[in-house]
């Protein structure tokens, strides 16, 4: 599911409320079906911002939520391996995060998420900082990993493309007050290719009904900017 | 032109530079003054010895004729700063790591914290001695009351800009409280304390040597050759105490900065250089 929406509209609100960093001002989240109070089980997060840890090695990083678990080593190192081989990794193992580029940092990341098996992950821009080429090959990563295991993703985002791209499901927020305006089911058939998948005829015809319901939103924002709208920091 | 000759080229003009401080010192400390008095200089040694004076008090400090040797003296000093550099780094870390993760603590504390910091510490120095004797116990604990501020303040800094997203993801990785101190608050703050390390040693040689300025013989130390000689107006001793403890704490500034390198390879402007 991806939500979409303009800025400041409340998208990594909403995310972080399921994620129990904020709470609701009114009102309860569920996580299946127990109410969220601090950081739930099972939810793992990946930040738009790079917070690999930057005194840990990649595979030290990867590790880092079995670590916490109190895994015995031998299975740590196991499940570590395969993350590293899924993520294309190999030979940074031992690589501190200031010599990687952004697409590795963001790769590691994702990674360590993913590694812990979380059954929902919340993921806030997670490609936002990163080149278009960048972008497309974490994009195909994603959906390829995802594939594996299935797990529920909740994946923010200002780009449309990628939204169609990855999601099932598309939530169209309208501008401040944040709404939600749309709920939208993406149809195109899996496994997806990020690049072909755009070329399609139903690509291009998803996107336009979407765009146009978003352009409403973009288009009656004027000068309608609130100062203080740091929620979508 | 590569590092290497640009090396060499520093390197000897670093050389060159001091053998003519060196040269011009021993020679106009040499000429006397065109006068009738006899033993008056253009530049009295007296006052500032000369390179040559100073060796053989050194040579002579260093023998066994002296009942305390500069050998004995230069290790109280070392023993008593590096003392003084491990009780102050490790409680002003504990204290700057508790104080910076607790906010309502840190209010309590910081009046106290403020006063205690802007009293000059020299004037701390009677009343240490007083309690505390001539011995080894007062020069550490004369350097733990500089080195705990420099040490606490730093630390405090870096455990409040701990970044929050950091804090944020190893919650959701499963840490627990104790943990996220661990993996996340310790290593990020270490940075910001090792920053405080290397003035922390040499301030922790001043307090020393300002504690040996007062403890008399039984303290032992650098500090004390320094007293004496002003006693005995004798300045080639003090130069010879001068030199030794700028060596000391050029030796200890140097340790400081290796360990700091293995520690925190981790950091870009570390890398390759460990």
């Amino acid at each position: 599911m991806a939500i979409v929406g303009p800025s400041g509209c409340g998208k990594s609100t909403i995310l972080n409320m399921i994620g129990g960093l904020v709470t609701p001002t009114l009102g309860t989240v569920e996580v299946d079906g127990r109410p969220v109070d601090g950081v739930p089980r099972g939810v793992g997060y990946v930040f738009q911002k790079d917070t690999v840890f930057p005194w840990r090695t990649v595979r030290r990083n990867i590790a880092l939520g079995l670590e916490y678990r109190g895994l015995p080593a031998a299975e740590q190192e196991r499940r570590v391996a395969e993350a590293v081989r899924l993520a294309g990794l190999e030979g940074f193992e031992d690589a501190y995060p200031a010599t990687l580029s952004g697409g590795m940092r963001q790769r590691v990341a994702l990674m360590r998420t993913l590694v812990v098996e979380p059954e929902i992950v919340l993921m806030d821009e997670p490609f936002g900082a990163l080149d278009t080429h960048t972008k497309l090959d974490l994009q195909a990563e994603l959906l390829r990993l995802w594939d594996a295991r299935r797990q529920t993703v909740v994946f923010i985002t200002h780009d449309l493309s990628e939204a169609i791209t990855l999601a099932d499901r598309i939530i169209v927020m309208t501008r401040r007050p944040g709404r939600i305006k749309m709920i939208y089911d993406v149809k195109l058939p899996r496994p997806r290719d990020v690049i072909a998948v755009r070329e399609t005829s139903e690509y291009l015809r998803e996107f336009g009904e979407i765009w146009h319901v978003l352009g409403e939103e973009f288009r009656s924002k004027g000068a309608s900017t609130a100062p203080g709208s740091n929620e979508d920091a | 032109m590569s590092m290497r000759t640009e090396r060499v080229r520093v390197l000897v003009w670093q050389l060159a530079i001091l053998v003519v401080l060196l040269g011009a010192w021993e020679w106009l400390t040499g000429i006397k003054t065109v006068s009738r008095t006899p033993g008056l200089y253009w530049v009295d040694p007296f006052f500032i010895s000369r390179p040559s004076a100073i060796v053989q008090r050194f040579a002579y400090l260093m023998s066994d004729q002296v009942r305390l040797s500069l050998w004995e003296m230069a290790l109280s000093t070392v023993q008593s700063t590096l003392w003084g550099f491990v009780v102050g780094v490790s409680t002003g870390f504990v204290a700057g790591l508790v104080l910076g993760r607790h906010d309502r603590l840190a209010r309590i504390f910081q009046p106290y914290i403020v006063a205690f910091n802007s009293l000059p510490r020299i004037a701390l120095v009677p009343l240490i001695t007083m309690i505390f004797g001539f011995g080894l116990a007062a020069k550490v604990v004369l350097a733990w009351t500089i080195v705990f501020f420099i040490v606490f303040f730093n630390t405090f800094q870096g455990a409040r800009s701990v970044d929050a997203d950091l804090i944020h993801s190893a919650r959701f990785l499963g840490a627990s409280e104790r943990q996220i101190m661990r993996t996340v608050v310790i290593p990020s703050t270490l940075a910001w304390t090792f920053a405080s390390l290397t003035p922390s040693i040499s301030f922790a040689l001043i307090g020393v040597v300002v504690g040996e300025f007062l403890g008399g013989e039984s303290g032992g130390g650098l500090g004390y050759l320094i007293i004496q000689s002003l006693g005995t107006l004798n300045a080639a001793d003090m130069m010879v105490a001068l030199l030794t403890l700028g060596v000391i704490g050029i030796v200890m500034a140097v340790g400081i900065r290796q360990v700091e390198r293995r520690l925190l390879c981790w950091r870009p402007e570390y890398r390759g250089r460990a």
